[in-house]
């Protein structure tokens, strides 16, 4: 954390007189408090735009931090993980407490639910062990006033010795006061350290035997920790401070800790706990006056409702319809306009460009087929990965998200999951890659890594356009039936599966259940859109940089060897004809077909267009004369303005009686396309049945591999995920096939 | 004494003993298990309110909601305060 110390010059009154680079102050302020305190609405109004969200070293919890300036004082501003407790029992537990204790920031922004006092003074009181200044953010205090809490600001202050100032996140006030004591703070030392609070005669004496000799014993130990803090956690028996300090001699604690033992018990932490606790519970008692008559809270008028036994379940499946809806109807339109602009306009401009300068022609392919055709592959996602984010980020700040996991919880136990995991898995139906990042949503890393296992089972959108070709070519009459089967097949082979992973990798009781609901909260707009922006962006620069390499990967071998003629003797063709006797017993061992499902990787709809480029080898080159550029850069416009008008059509139409208008899916369904004739030769039905199973079935693509990888920061789950999908795939439309044909389908 | 699964809809009662042991499934990975369940504010002495009983249970303690497994909330006993 040195690396940033010397910031280069800023305008400032001392650089007229004195050539040499001014130093600027650097301030580093941890920003800790409990979940749902409010903590990252207050992040967001102080830094905003500046926020810069990463992960911690190691793991896959989210850590923002911003860095701006302040008065002339530069302050970088660290996020902690959100924790109830500084015990080393959870991810974000150490990673907050490793950074306090190790990184030793200048400043502790503790950010406190003013309605809510008890449980966040008792987090308060462990930071206050650590010995760094600590400043209170009395957070939510106009919801506390608004309840009719009075909160004693100026006694509190004298009790912790800590200064105190209440604000309110979303309403933007006290957070100029905030900054202000943050950073006078070191100039005139105003925020001193922290009181000691008094522990009880009989630990503290405990403290200080132990600090007596590990004096004589570990000279300069007591100096490289938080002294307090390290004394506390070694009466409490921390194991892990036992550990990192070598004190593993037990004699000289027990020494010390004999009398506290006798009196106690053995279990000193659960005594430390409750020393901690009471004082949380003492201090509230001396600052917070309630009213008289509590009034039945908004929050929970609304919980009756949505938590009801019956309307439960109900009421979140309407509201995930809802979701759903959205975000598809929004970003559809957009999402087509974003592919036809790829696979026109975009793509004769760069042939036009290439050919002003007599490039040669397989340069040319490569942009276009190539990278242009890899870039729009990113991009048709990014309207759906952003809509759905938003609704998902609106869901969570909102408090919904933890009542959708109450209501879902026993129908998930089934398999071995908690009600948290339900919505990844639905979001899954519409793409994979938001469902592997809303995993992010489970703490618990059993959940998380089972959870993501199963998302690509649920049959998702890109799959679509490949059963829409096929049913087209061999279902026409039961179209609907046919897809309907597929979607079905996926959920109870996610039962399936859930089952034996329970049984299998993931042995041992489900970890228990423990969860807060938050108070229900109109989130802020602007947070909103700060988290939809941060999670998106995310998506952008990671998925985009794999899946265009992939793309052109793929490129590469269906045009390698040099001037290949036919697709069979390219690169990709001849690893498809090795593959395809694997594949025959399945009922489509051809090298086409294997090639298409090669190709399919990077993302499954590219079966399609695979197939298309395979089959219907040149079919229709003789196309119409080319637009010019003014015609191309007409259809972009126009097309863009249709479809916003689209999107913010179909928001309303979600709520109207029209939507989803099946007379033009039928048609789709019905047509006649120079693919589906040649396929109509390759396949019989039931292998034609058979592949889009396997189509289902088989390996994430390209983009949900890079979001597991991300997300787990290992690829070990991708692994399983692929193997396991890959034999799931092949023995269901093995079983498919033959089991077909044996009851007489037909081969 | 009755452990807190039982209560009804509306009902408080003051925790006297929490019961949850490392072999009864575990809320966290390492030895000691009551840990983010006392955190949260569940603790002995404590006057929780039932809100919701069902699986998973929903109670009130000061001013949160916690919702926790049935299993669980058969662990922590209480002693009975009325509605």
């Amino acid at each position: 954390m040195n690396g940033q110390t010397v910031v280069k010059e800023q305008e400032s009154p001392m650089k007229r007189g004195n050539l040499r680079p001014v130093e600027q102050r650097v301030v580093t302020i941890a920003v800790a408090g409990n979940p749902n305190a409010g903590k990252s609405t207050l992040i967001n109004a102080i830094a905003g735009s500046r926020l810069h969200v990463g992960n911690w070293p190691g793991v896959t919890v989210e850590k923002k931090e911003a860095s701006f300036d302040y008065q002339g004082t530069k302050i970088r501003l660290v996020d902690l993980p959100g924790t109830y407790s500084l015990s080393p029992y959870t991810q974000e537990e150490i990673i907050a407490r490793d950074y306090l204790v190790e990184e030793r920031p200048d400043l502790i922004l503790n950010v406190v639910d003013a309605t809510n006092l008890e449980r966040n003074l008792y987090l308060t009181v462990q930071l206050m062990e650590l010995g760094i200044p600590v400043v209170m953010a009395l957070n939510i205090y106009d919801e506390a006033q608004a309840k009719g809490y009075r909160i004693d600001v100026a006694q509190m202050e004298k009790m912790l010795g800590i200064p105190v100032i209440p604000t309110s996140a979303t309403k933007k006030t006290g957070l100029d006061q905030l900054l202000e004591v943050a950073v006078s703070g070191e100039k005139g030392q105003q925020v001193a350290a922290p009181h000691q609070l008094n522990y009880g005669e009989d630990i503290e004496a405990a403290a200080e035997l132990i600090a007596g000799s590990l004096r004589n014993s570990h000279p300069g130990l007591l100096e490289r920790y938080p002294t307090r803090w390290l004394l506390l956690k070694l009466v409490e028996g921390d194991a892990e401070v036992q550990k990192t300090t070598n004190l593993t001699d037990q004699s000289l604690l027990s020494e010390a800790l004999y009398h506290l033992r006798r009196a106690h018990g053995e279990d000193l932490e659960a005594v430390l706990a409750e020393v901690r606790y009471s004082l949380a519970t003492g201090l509230t008692r001396e600052v917070l006056k309630k009213p008289e008559l509590p009034r039945t809270e908004v929050t929970e008028k609304i919980d009756r409702i949505v938590l009801h036994r019956v309307f439960g379940i109900p009421i979140f499946l309407a509201a995930m319809w809802i979701m759903f809806k959205l975000t598809f109807d929004v970003s559809k339109p957009l999402a087509d306009w974003i592919s036809t602009m790829i696979a026109g306009p975009f793509k004769h401009w760069a042939e036009a460009l290439l050919g002003l300068i007599h490039a040669p022609e397989w340069t040319v392919s490569l942009a276009t087929d190539g990278i242009i055709a890899g870039t729009g592959n990113v991009l048709v996602f990014v309207p759906m990965i952003f809509a759905m984010m938003f609704f998902i980020t609106f869901l969570e700040g909102s408090g919904y998200m933890a009542r959708a996991a109450f209501v879902m919880d026993r129908a998930m136990h089934a398999i071995g999951l908690h009600g948290k995991s339900f919505i990844p898995m639905l979001l899954g139906f519409g793409c994979n890659v938001p469902a592997i990042y809303a995993t992010r949503t489970l703490e618990n890393p059993r959940d998380k890594a089972l959870t993501a296992l199963l998302v690509p089972l649920m049959s998702c959108g890109a799959r679509l356009p490949v059963y829409v070709v096929f049913i087209g070519a061999f279902f026409p009459k039961n179209g609907g039936t046919v897809l309907w089967s597929l979607y079905v097949m996926g959920i109870v082979l996610a039962i399936v599966m859930g089952f034996i992973f329970k049984k299998t990798l993931f042995r041992g009781d489900a970890p228990m259940f423990i969860m807060e609901l938050p108070p229900y909260r109109v989130p802020s707009l602007k947070s909103l859109m700060i988290h939809t922006w941060e999670k998106g962006k995310h998506f952008l620069v990671k998925a985009g940089t794999y899946v265009l390499a992939v793309s052109i990967m793929v490129w590469f071998l269906l045009n390698l060897p040099w001037g290949v003629e036919h697709k069979r003797d390219s690169y990709l063709g001849q690893v498809g004809a090795a593959v395809a006797p694997a594949l025959s017993p399945l009922g489509f061992g051809s090298w086409e077909a294997s090639s298409s499902l090669i190709a399919g990787l990077v993302a499954k709809e590219i079966v399609v267009g695979t197939m298309g480029e395979i089959y219907v080898k040149k079919a229709e080159e003789k196309k119409a004369e080319k637009p010019t550029f003014a015609q191309d850069l007409q259809t972009a416009g126009s097309g863009l303005v249709k479809a916003l008008g689209e999107s913010v059509n179909n928001v309303t139409s979600t709520f109207g009686v029209s939507s989803l208008s099946t007379a033009e899916d039928a048609e789709k369904l019905a047509e006649r396309t120079p693919l589906r004739e040649e396929l109509k030769k390759q396949f019989t039905p039931l292998a034609a049945y058979a592949f889009i199973t396997f189509v289902l079935l088989y390996m994430p693509c390209v983009v949900a591999a890079v979001a597991m990888v991300q997300e787990f920061g290992t690829w070990k789950w991708y692994g399983i995920a692929f193997g396991y999908q890959m034999v799931l795939a092949w023995s269901m439309a093995l079983l498919v096939y033959q089991g077909g044909k044996l009851l007489g389908f037909g081969g | 004494m009755i452990p807190l699964g039982l209560l009804s809809t509306g009902e408080h009662g003051e925790i006297v003993d929490i019961k949850i042991t490392p072999s009864g499934g575990s809320c966290c990975e390492k030895s000691k298990c009551d840990c983010r369940i006392e955190d949260l504010g569940l603790r002995i002495g404590k006057t929780v309110q039932m809100l919701n009983n069902g699986s998973p249970v929903l109670l009130k303690v000061d001013e949160s909601r916690i919702a926790v497994d049935r299993s669980m909330a058969m662990k922590i006993l209480i002693k009975e305060a009325g509605r």
